[in-house]
């Protein structure tokens, strides 16, 4: 048996079976990413409540979900909520799995950005008469982006190969699929370098949308930032 | 147009504020000052209800402070508040500083609030700043800035908490410049601050905290030409 199979590798590498399972992969990535960004924004704003009520919820969650294996979370959710009546396919039960695993994590992360914001900045907004409402979306959470972004974008390049995970509950993402083609001709080595370049190439994709993510959110705050002309005949009617 | 009647307030056993009452004028300039650590902003932030205190009432143009039924947004809109440290919104241009309020708590059309702010702009001598992030201003430039997003609202009365503690020497002067033109159109102002000079030219009245009560409350006149308290003898030749 030869050692390195090219013929083997190019299949593999232009393989749609691959390919398609590498789309798995991105979508289980991104409704993960979404879900667990909404549901992690209202889990870290109960957190930081001054209601017990709202707090200690919030920190049973976090507690949980952080606290045990993705794996044992799937193989729950997958195979114990059906003994309850929920019946769940495997793309939903994955899909669950990850949003509330990831979730979690993402909780405490935004949880640090509005942290991160000084309280002179809540109180001049104060004093201009807003509501509390009205200073968290125009305020705290504008802000709070710029110190959730770094972290966020690890979090996504994390989530990118912990969704290989879901394969034990035979969600046909990436890693599953390459795993069923190495029962086929054994070619493991040429098959799970495919793999790495697959991930490899999401991972690099997504550092370059979060370099940029973190230029948007950064471009207030260099001082060489030219300003933007949001309306250009505001500064005509300045001169003039 | 501010009245305080034996505002009293506690840290635990440490009273910050003991038994002050005053009564500010339409149109007066009331400086107050004192020793760091006497609760002059304490005092100030009582006004707006950014800090509160246990007993006694203010009120703001006829508006008690601490009272269930006021509206503190509502309130908070009509005294402008200038900061120690600026504390513009780091994420808005100048020009959205300036607006935001005016947009969202007086639902002011976008135009309007622009013509307002641009006008207010050429005021304090920034209209070519309009479109720059403050992190692009130097302190003075900045506070000029947050005394025009102050004045948008149209404010019945102007505080200011130490406006100038935080600037260099040379940009000192800038801030006071435009406070004292404020104060010509007849602003109600009251400001802590330990500018000696602009109390003495400026302001109408001085209130002298020392230890968290006021102790003197006279013409700046008066003051100034020895009839003040010991305490507050002591204080100015300390400082000057």
């Amino acid at each position: 048996m030869q050692i390195w199979n090219w013929h083997g590798f190019f299949m593999y590498l232009g393989s749609g079976f691959i390919f398609r399972g590498a789309l798995v992969t991105l979508m289980l990535t991104v409704f993960a990413t979404c879900a667990g960004f909404v549901l992690g924004t209202v889990v870290a704003v109960m957190k930081r409540s001054r209601h017990k009520g709202l707090s200690l919820p919030a920190r049973f969650y976090i507690w949980l979900f952080r606290g045990t294996p993705l794996l044992v979370q799937l193989i729950i959710i997958y195979t114990g909520l059906p003994k309850f009546g929920i019946r769940l396919d495997v793309t939903t039960a994955a899909l669950i799995g990850l949003s509330l695993n990831e979730a979690a994590y993402l909780a405490e992360i935004i949880r640090a950005g509005l942290d991160a914001v000084s309280p002179g900045q809540i109180a001049a907004a104060r004093a201009l008469g807003l509501e509390e409402g009205q200073i968290a979306r125009y305020i705290t959470f504008p802000q709070a982006l710029r110190i959730i972004v770094p972290p966020l974008g690890n979090s996504v390049n994390g989530l990118l190969k912990t969704t290989s995970i879901t394969s034990v509950i035979s969600m046909e993402e990436l890693l599953r699929r390459a795993q069923l083609l190495v029962q086929e001709h054994f070619m493991v080595l040429e098959l799970f370098t495919v793999t790495a370049i697959y991930y490899l190439a999401m991972t690099s994709a997504w550092d370059m949308i979060q370099r940029r993510l973190e230029n948007y959110v950064n471009r207030p705050y260099q001082r060489t930032a030219t300003p933007v002309l949001l309306e250009p005949e505001a500064n005509i009617a300045v001169t003039s | 147009m501010i009245r305080f009647e034996n505002v009293c307030k506690s840290y635990g056993s440490f009273q910050v504020l003991k038994n002050c009452s005053a009564d500010i004028g339409r149109g007066e300039v009331v400086v107050v000052c004192g020793p760091s650590g006497s609760g002059k902003s304490t005092l100030i932030k009582c006004v707006n209800a950014l800090e509160g205190f246990d007993s006694g009432q203010i009120f703001v143009d006829g508006t008690p402070v601490r009272d269930p039924a006021t509206s503190l947004p509502r309130l908070r809109a009509r005294a402008g508040m200038v900061f120690q440290g600026f504390e513009l919104f780091h994420h808005m241009t100048v020009l959205e500083n300036i607006m935001l309020a005016q947009r969202v708590v007086l639902d002011r059309s976008a135009e309007d609030a622009r013509a307002r702010s641009l006008k207010l702009l050429k005021r304090v001598g920034l209209a070519h700043h309009a479109m720059k992030y403050p992190v692009n201003l130097s302190g003075g430039q900045q506070q000029r800035v947050a005394i025009a997003r102050a004045l948008s609202m149209d404010p019945v009365v102007m505080l200011f908490d130490e406006p100038t503690s935080a600037l260099d020497p040379e940009m000192v002067a800038e801030v006071l410049a435009v406070m004292t033109e404020l104060a010509q159109a007849g602003m109600t102002m009251m400001c802590v601050t330990h500018e000696m000079a602009f109390a003495r030219q400026v302001a109408t009245r001085i209130l002298f905290v020392d230890q968290g009560e006021i102790i003197d409350d006279m013409p700046s006149a008066d003051f100034f030409s020895g009839q003040c308290s010991d305490r507050a003898r002591n204080f100015l030749e300390r400082i000057l």
